[in-house]
């Protein structure tokens, strides 16, 4: 349940952002990073922005991500 | 697995360990998952055993809790919030989606804010979300309650199950029965408490632990680290093996909002009993948003369900395998005990992903 995933902040908007993972936009909260900004590459979990991660980082877990989605199609 | 020098580095390590008995405990539903998904289990010499300790939330939120949610869709006017992975999880007899089934309102939500843009719209209805997690999920919870006092949202209140990791790391290294050798300590919990938050378990009880990923090659290189402290060819010391995501100290901001809302408390585990100092409840300043006080409900004594070995499994005493109904009476579309339940439970995961006799 603690399962987090890689995203791309896009636009910010107040407390909240809209952030990219795979291609996919959605809005999370990012009360809990320090000073956040378009670009910035964050772990998101349950719809807020856990952590900030580096570009490189973000990288290999998005590619290990599309990864997990291909092996689960026949589950 | 795709990085050859882990598996590399990993096969020496298996040379080092000759017939001496091996175990290593993860405390992370994700890495229960991973492990058993990956296959490590089979490249691992019989000798090493990865025991899944209680990481997974859902599966040690107790069954009085789920009684607790039920009981209160018993009243009118109740929209009960909660994430998805609560949904099958028996309490005493019954489950919140057997109550779905018979009409009630349940809503699933992704997070944990949804249940404020619900009670915004549903003023005349009484939201109760049901907060579980550990601290990973807790400042999410904390942010959530904050801005339904900000907002004045009176008819939102909270049921919480909120844990706390390391009282249950300790309980489970200072059991006299304990076999564990190393941990791997839950990345996540670690990118919010930070990963010195672990270091107690090497320094308190002088065995390997390593914050890692939740990648195949994070986990492998964390066994890796740990079986050559365990050989002697390392000396045994506290490894963040996962710096890319988890510093030293933490997200302070988190840390912050889960002492600003929460108070530390006693809490009941599913399949364990009580253990000290273990719950995140609702502090002084928000206890008017806390469903057990709201309503008054009674907490009863807690009990585990017979011939389940969940209580063992969780401790890293027992396999999965090792419990008469494991797969024959148990299994994921029909659990009887907790870590059936989730995905993330140890048994679940050996029972999709299977695993060899010697390793459950
Ligand atoms: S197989 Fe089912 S009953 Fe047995 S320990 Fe696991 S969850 Fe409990």
């Amino acid at each position: 349940m603690c399962l987090a995933v890689p995203a791309r902040i896009v636009t910010i908007d107040e407390i909240h952002a809209w952030v990219e993972t795979m291609g996919v936009r959605q809005r999370v909260n990012i009360q809990l990073i320090d000073s956040p900004k378009p670009g910035d590459y964050i772990l998101v979990h349950a719809g807020f922005a856990i952590e900030k991660i580096d570009p490189e980082h973000f990288r290999f877990l998005n590619d290990t991500l599309y990864e997990m989605f291909e092996g689960t199609e026949n589950e | 697995m795709n990085d050859n020098r882990i598996v590399e580095r990993l096969n020496r390590c298996f040379e080092y360990v000759q017939s001496q008995d091996i175990r290593i405990m993860e405390v992370c539903g994700t890495h229960t998952r991973v492990i058993s998904k990956s296959g490590i289990r089979y490249l691992i010499p019989k000798e090493v055993m990865l025991l899944s300790g209680p990481g997974c939330p859902v599966c040690v939120t107790p069954e009085t809790y789920i009684d607790m949610a039920l009981e209160i869709l018993n009243l009118e006017d109740v929209i009960l919030v909660t994430f998805g992975d609560m949904i099958k999880v028996k309490g005493t007899c019954f489950s919140l989606s057997d109550k779905q089934a018979q009409g009630s309102k349940v809503t699933v939500v992704y997070s944990p804010e949804d249940a404020l843009t619900i009670a915004a719209k549903n003023k005349d209805k009484l939201i109760i979300f049901l907060a579980v997690g550990f601290e990973t999920t807790a400042p999410l919870i904390a942010v959530t309650v904050k801005l339904s006092n900000e907002r004045g949202l009176d008819n939102l209140v909270f049921l919480t199950a909120l844990k706390r990791m390391e009282p249950a790391i300790r309980f489970i290294l200072q059991d006299e029965r304990s076999k564990v050798n190393a941990m791997i300590c839950p990345g996540h919990v670690a990118s919010i408490k930070g990963a010195d938050h672990f270091r107690f378990i090497t320094e308190e009880f002088g065995i390997p632990a390593v914050v890692c990923g939740f990648e195949s090659q994070d986990i492998a290189a964390g066994i890796c680290v740990m079986l050559e402290q365990l050989t002697g060819k390392g000396h045994i010391e506290f490894v963040n093996l996962y710096k890319r995501c988890v510093s030293f100290s933490g997200n302070t901001i988190a840390q912050c909002m889960i002492n600003e809302v929460f108070a530390i408390a006693d809490g009941a585990w599913r399949g364990i009993g009580i253990i000290r100092n273990s719950a995140l409840v609702l502090n002084d300043k928000y206890e008017h948003l806390d469903a057990v006080k709201r309503f008054g409900i009674k907490i009863e004594r807690y009990s585990s369900p017979v011939n389940c070995l969940c209580s063992e499994i969780l401790l890293g005493l027992k396999l999965p395998y090792q419990c008469s109904l494991f797969g024959s009476v148990c299994t994921p579309e029909h659990p009887s005990g907790p870590c059936m339940v989730s995905s993330e439970g140890a048994c679940a995961a050996h029972f999709r992903y299977g695993g060899d006799r010697k390793n459950g």
